[in-house]
């Protein structure tokens, strides 16, 4: 039963998120503060939980639905304000509004966030329990399945999703339908779906949310990919760091069967449909298809050269069709609302809405999901509320490690899978980290790489190699010992190492320092040439020195270094030993009289 | 299937429906290099050194895996395929830790392989280390005596107790050869009608002589003293080299068929010209450095002043020089050692030597076996002080040398601290003979009506540093004449002459001249860095042999050699301490093959290094991950073998090739088939000495 109806029509609804963002902000707590004050009061309240709403920044969150139709949603709830809000609104009737994002001062942020979203992927996300298949069933839950399954046929849900546009929303952007009809293509009569939930990328949690938030959405999709394709088993490759993710699949795939949605003879068709899903251990090269095969078939996640394709030869040597977790949740949508409505959205070449995850120095951090064609300045600015330090925003990472960073002067750019690229970022899974003034960008790329060169799996040269010696050249450039020879051999290393890897990982790996070369190069050679770094981030480039004019003696720097090396009488002026001192900052940081000084 | 058609570097070619890129190559006969691709097996594409070009493809592709396709056009000799292969190598090699050599081979100037021969005298067999020694340096006795021994500085060994004593182990292979019964020279090609001229028959130039004889050129040695040696002769005493030793080797060359020429000088009695005139198609110049160079102090040329050079070169004639009783010498190197020990002798023990160095001991480029030997046997040394005037003593009868003391400064270019003169501190010593032992430089006297030879900065000869050619295409030089940069020892001289020779054959022969030719070659870190520790945890101690000595009453009463030898028992002995450092695959590795081919730098990527990881385990294969280049040839040839031993473990750069669950060889189900080591394409596997396939 979906919330928004009750079961009889008069009680409370009371709902919590339990995404695994919710969890980390305490709903757990929240939950059980309810469960205890509801049974003290004996309310007629029932309680349930949802997945995540997107709002992330504002968990944990709770929904209040009443019999007469008002709907109140709580921010940053705590078990104290759990027990005020059981006592003002459950038992009292008066919503507590200044918690709400219905009431002042939340109204007009949560307006600019939802305001611009348009929810497919996502659309209950936060609005079902994940739990119950009656949620999702009372939500048209697998009514696209049995249209499918009662037209019987296969092409015309591939001409759908072709009419549709959907494109691979994992990072490659290849056209779903298309590689449907390759896999339908392929001879032999056994044949695989592969739903890649090895989501990887730092700060990118999409497939997590989908998974733990609409679980069956995603089951439903990849039934209807493995009657389109031919299919009659399927592999969930799903990182094991998502144990909430796999227990609500598992969940999700005991619920289905039973409701013969899933299994033998699904709806008294001839079509069956098996889904077991696949633990991985963690390594980020594994979201690469090949290698995921390889890691399913219980072999070194290592990827291979292709062609052949999966669609071609694939799990067990097998034509196998892999998309993402995004990507199966939009399949029912389509199917129920049809192609044309999903490729009404976006541009001419990207259709749709697409998620993405908000992260870094951004107001509003959490999940949107947004029509394709929207400007980076849109979600960033309007949606996100912008930068959350004051400092103006200075770029954008999407794709993730593998992905570039967007200067703010390119904001307007739209997303769109070749307006993207164009960048020298790629559209990816959906991670877009925010950076303001104090990102260093040299630094920024060093982080990104550092992530790449740890899980590249060391096959090919360029790449097992190539990432280590760009690393160890951009360590020597935070540290200061860099030289200018360095950012040619980082252009050639970088060149090389897409030009000349096996998968992805390595093909997309030097895009951050690429794209930071290109348009942050002055900050390199500050680095480089004159042994500075303008973020003030490097801290081997940095002097702490104090201002004799702002200092007054107070003697609290002195006390707080960790290594003394700051001297100075009370009420005189203190100075810091150069020599010894560490950057470590603790000065600067206790100091009231900003008399701390960072060149 | 149908045949497929493609063009590779213009050449068309047909080959069956499912080939690869460069099975198309290789029915052309055009080589690709690669690393992990094995005949037979499914391509498994992971060093990407087979790159090519396709046209209308971006980015080069792997040929051994990509499938050839009607009308292709593939170029697989671009600049662009070139640096991407270049790159690929450099990387490889910037990760490789695994010594092709070992490093006293490496850092020893004349390129001796020294494992090896060692290792020949381990097994007894010194006529076979003595025909590798020979290869790179043709003077083992004479070298073995007197080198200052770059080799030992570096030794593995060092690390853990002492060097192997590897310079009187040339000696221990050298010797029996001059004893007369045995002579072990080598064989020479056929006349080839050249007529080659060596000037100087020094080190460099029997050097450049014995190789130049072995290619079948006709050479005649010219040489303006009486007899052979060079500067080993007439500036080393003989009771540290012999002459006899210097004789009998030095002429061997002459049982090669090189004539030797006495008693004329270039510049005084003939001069290139003449050589064009009398038909010499080329002319090495090994001329050696017969001038003193000057302190450029007042009353240098007081009577009692000498230069060092002269005192050795008549010791070694036999004369006898009047030092009287107190000797002077100024200098700190294994030259001014020979003059203090040979001024010793001169008086009969019966004088008082003083060796007067502007710095300290430490600073001594002297060999400390040396300086040890001097004051052994009576030198007194006295440091930070310098002779800055040279009068008559107020008697007539000596030398009143004023001194100034000195105190260390800051480093100067060679590394050394600088001295620095101490105002006021002024002294005079009385001596009856100051010797001058401060260094010999290049007497351009010789050039006289050769002036069409070049000079560089400093006024030596001016030759290229791989070749040795000089300014005039058919004049190459080297050794202490045209030392470039280098700090010039016998050694390097050997090798300038080697080299040389080669050059010299590549020039009569219309080649390109390369001389010794590129080669590169991977070391474990720079010879002398601290070696990994799974290496030296590999040595057994034990003690350096020491080198006997004659008793100390026969030192100074003429100049007998001191040393006695190793002698064959005890140097056996001896080479056994050598854990023959070096590749046994250095030979077919195809990592260093291309690596020479491509001219790789890998120097500009340094940073981390494989780790060094030995498995001894196994009675016939030894595993050296450090090497591995991660083709994955030895796994798939283990698992066609039907074991499944060895697989990839761990993740990206520090992925290593080994048994699973950090298991030795031997504890694994390998039945030692070597298929492993037969496809490894380094030395990452190896096939230990003598094991063969059987079970």
């Amino acid at each position: 039963m979906a919330p928004g109806t009750t079961a009889s029509g008069d009680t409370i609804r009371v709902v919590v998120g339990l995404g695994s963002c919710g969890i980390a902000a305490g709903a757990q707590d929240v939950k059980e503060a309810f469960e205890r004050l509801l049974g003290e009061r004996q309310l007629p309240v029932t309680l349930g939980v949802t997945g995540c709403i997107g709002a992330c920044h504002r968990e944990p969150i709770v929904e209040v639905y009443e019999p007469a139709g008002r709907h109140v949603t709580y921010a940053a709830v705590t078990p104290e304000r759990a027990a005020k809000i059981v006592e003002e609104h459950l038992a009292g009737g008066h919503p507590i509004e200044e918690w709400t994002f219905q009431g002042e001062p939340l109204k007009a942020e949560v307006d600019a966030y939802f305001g611009k979203q348009t929810r497919v992927a996502l659309r209950n996300c936060g609005v079902i329990d994940p739990e119950s298949i009656d949620d999702y069933l009372g939500r048209e839950g697998y009514k696209a399945l049995g249209q499918v399954l009662a037209d019987n046929s296969p092409e015309k849900v591939i001409e759908t999703l072709i009419a549709s546009g959907l494109r691979g929303r994992g990072g490659g952007g290849f056209p779903t339908g298309t590689k449907w009809k390759f896999t339908r293509a392929a001879p032999g009569p056994k044949k695989y779906i592969i739903c890649n939930a090895d989501e990887g990328d730092p700060g990118a949690f999409m497939d997590r949310s989908v998974l733990e938030g609409d679980p069956h959405a995603v089951l439903e999709g990849m039934a209807i990919g493995a009657f389109a394709v031919g299919a009659d088993e399927a592999y969930i490759y799903c990182r094991a760091e998502y144990p909430l993710a796999i227990k609500r699949l598992r969940i999700a795939i005991s619920q289905a069967e039973e409701r013969n949605l899933l299994g033998p003879g699904i709806a008294g068709t001839s079509f069956s449909f098996k889904v077991k899903i696949k633990e991985g251990a963690g390594a980020f090269v594994c979201g690469e298809e090949t290698a995921l095969i390889f890691s399913i078939e219980g072999r070194r996640g290592m990827p291979r050269k292709r062609p052949p394709f999966p669609a071609q030869e694939g799990l067990w040597g097998k034509p196998t069709n892999i998309n993402n977790v995004e990507t199966f949740a939009n399949v029912p949508w389509i199917l129920r609302n049809g192609g044309g409505a999903f490729a009404a959205m976006g541009t001419e070449k990207s259709k749709g809405s697409k998620v993405f995850a908000l992260a870094g120095k951004i107001k509003r951090g959490g999940l949107v999901e947004v029509p394709m064609g929207i400007t980076l300045r849109e979600i960033l600015e309007e949606v996100g509320g912008g930068s959350d330090t004051g400092k103006p925003l200075k770029a954008v990472q999407m794709g993730g490690p593998s992905g570039g960073c967007i200067p703010a002067r390119l904001f307007d750019t739209r997303v769109d899978y070749d307006e993207v690229t164009r960048t020298g970022a790629i559209m990816g899974s959906g991670g877009m980290v925010v950076m303001d003034s104090s990102s260093c960008m040299v630094d920024i790329a060093r982080f990104f790489l550092d992530f790449t060169q740890k899980e590249s799996c060391g096959k090919c040269t360029f790449c097992r190699v190539g990432t280590l010696r760009m690393l160890e050249i951009l360590e020597r450039i935070t540290q200061g010992k860099g030289k200018m020879e360095d950012l040619a051999l980082l252009e050639e290393l970088a060149v090389k190492i897409k030009e000349t890897s096996l998968c992805g990982l390595g093909q997309t790996a030097p895009n951050p320092v690429l794209t930071t070369l290109k348009y942050f190069r002055d900050e390199y050679e500050a680095h480089v040439v004159h042994g500075r770094c303008p973020a003030k981030v490097c801290k081997p480039l940095l002097t702490f020195s104090i201002d004799p004019a702002a200092c007054t003696g107070c003697t609290l720097c002195a006390r707080v270094c960790p290594v003394k090396c700051i001297s100075g009488e009370k009420k005189q002026t203190h100075v810091i030993d150069q020599t010894r001192c560490t950057k470590c900052s603790s000065c600067l940081e206790v100091c009231k009289d900003n008399a701390v000084v960072v060149k | 299937m149908s045949d497929i058609h493609l063009t590779i570097d213009g050449r068309d070619v047909t080959i069956p429906a499912g080939s690869t890129i460069l099975d198309g190559a290789k029915a052309l006969e055009i080589p690709i290099p690669t690393l992990c691709h094995m005949e037979g097996h499914t391509p498994f594409t992971s060093c990407f050194l087979c790159v090519v070009e396709v046209e209308g493809v971006k980015n080069p592709v792997p040929s051994c895996s990509t499938a050839a396709a009607e009308g292709m056009v593939v170029h697989t000799l671009s600049d662009r395929i070139r640096q991407t292969r270049k790159l690929c190598l450099e990387l490889l090699a910037s990760e490789h830790t695994g010594d092709c050599y070992g490093h006293c081979h490496v850092t020893c100037p004349a390129g001796i392989e020294i494992p090896q021969f060692v290792s020949a005298i381990a097994r007894g067999e010194s006529e076979e280390a003595l025909r590798i020694l020979k290869r790179r340096m043709p003077l083992p006795s004479s070298l073995g005596r007197v080198c200052t021994r770059p080799c030992e500085a570096v030794c593995r060994r060092g690390q853990r107790d002492e060097a192997v004593a590897i310079c009187s182990l040339k000696v221990v292979a050298g010797d029996p050869d001059l004893d007369g019964e045995r002579r072990t020279v080598p064989e020479c090609a056929p006349d080839t009608g050249k007529k080659v001229a060596v000037i100087g028959a020094g080190p460099a130039g029997i050097s450049a002589a014995f190789y130049l004889r072995q290619m079948g050129h006709e050479v005649t040695v010219i040489d303006g003293q009486e007899t052979v040696g060079g500067m080993l002769r007439w500036g080393i005493p003989a009771f540290r080299l012999p002459s006899h030793i210097i004789e009998r080797e030095f002429r061997q060359v002459e049982q090669m068929g090189a004539r030797l020429e006495f008693g004329r000088w270039l510049g005084r009695d003939f001069t290139l010209g003449d050589l064009r005139a009398q038909g010499y198609d080329a002319v090495f110049l090994g001329l050696g450095a017969q001038a003193a160079s000057s302190a450029r102090i007042p009353g240098e040329d007081t009577p009692g002043v000498m230069p060092g050079i002269e005192i050795l070169a008549k010791a070694s004639r036999g004369q006898e020089v009047d030092l009287g009783d107190t000797v002077m010498v100024v200098g700190g190197g294994n030259t001014a050692m020979d003059c203090c020990r040979t001024a010793l002798r001169l008086q009969k023990g019966k004088g008082k030597v003083i060796l007067l160095y502007r710095r300290t001991r430490a600073e001594m480029p002297a060999l400390e076996v040396e300086i040890e030997e001097a004051i052994h046997e009576g030198t007194e040394m006295r440091f930070l002080a310098a002779p800055i005037r040279i009068e008559p003593s107020r008697d007539g009868k000596g030398l009143a040398v004023t001194c100034q003391r000195m105190e260390l400064g800051p480093p100067d270019s060679s590394g050394r601290r600088r001295p620095v003169p101490m105002e006021g501190s002024e002294y005079v010593e009385e001596v009856t003979t100051l010797v001058n032992a401060i260094g010999q430089r290049f007497d351009a006297a010789a050039l006289k009506g050769s002036e069409e030879v070049g000079l560089d900065r400093w006024g030596n000869i001016a030759s290229d540093p791989y070749t040795g050619q000089t300014s005039v295409p058919w004049v190459f030089s080297g050794g202490d004449c045209s030392p470039g940069d280098k700090d010039m020892i016998a050694v390097w001289a050997v090798q300038a002459g080697h080299r040389a020779a080669l050059a010299i054959g590549q020039f009569l022969g219309g080649e390109e001249i390369i001389g010794d030719g590129y080669e590169w070659y991977s070391t474990i870190g720079r010879p002398g860095d601290p070696a990994p520790k799974a290496i030296l945890d590999r040595l057994t101690p034990a003690e350096r042999a020491r080198m006997p000595v004659i008793a100390d009453a026969e030192r100074l009463s003429g100049f007998v050699e001191v040393e006695l030898g190793l002698g064959q028992e005890r140097g056996r002995v001896e080479a056994k301490r050598c854990i023959v450092c070096g590749c046994l695959a250095v030979e077919d590795c195809k990592l260093k093959s291309y690596g020479t081919e491509y001219r790789i730098q890998p120097g500009r990527l340094a940073g981390a290094i494989r780790d060094y990881l030995l498995d001894d385990s196994h009675p016939k294969l030894l595993l050296e991950s450090g090497k591995c280049l991660l083709c994955g040839s030895c796994v798939r040839a283990c698992a066609a073998h039907g074991k499944d031993v060895l697989g990839f473990v761990g993740r990206g750069f520090n992925t290593v090739v080994m048994p699973s669950l950090g298991r030795r060889l031997i504890d694994t189900a390998c039945d030692g088939c070597l298929d492993c080591a037969k496809v490894c394409p380094t030395g990452a596997i190896m096939v230990k000495p003598g094991a063969t396939t059987s079970s």
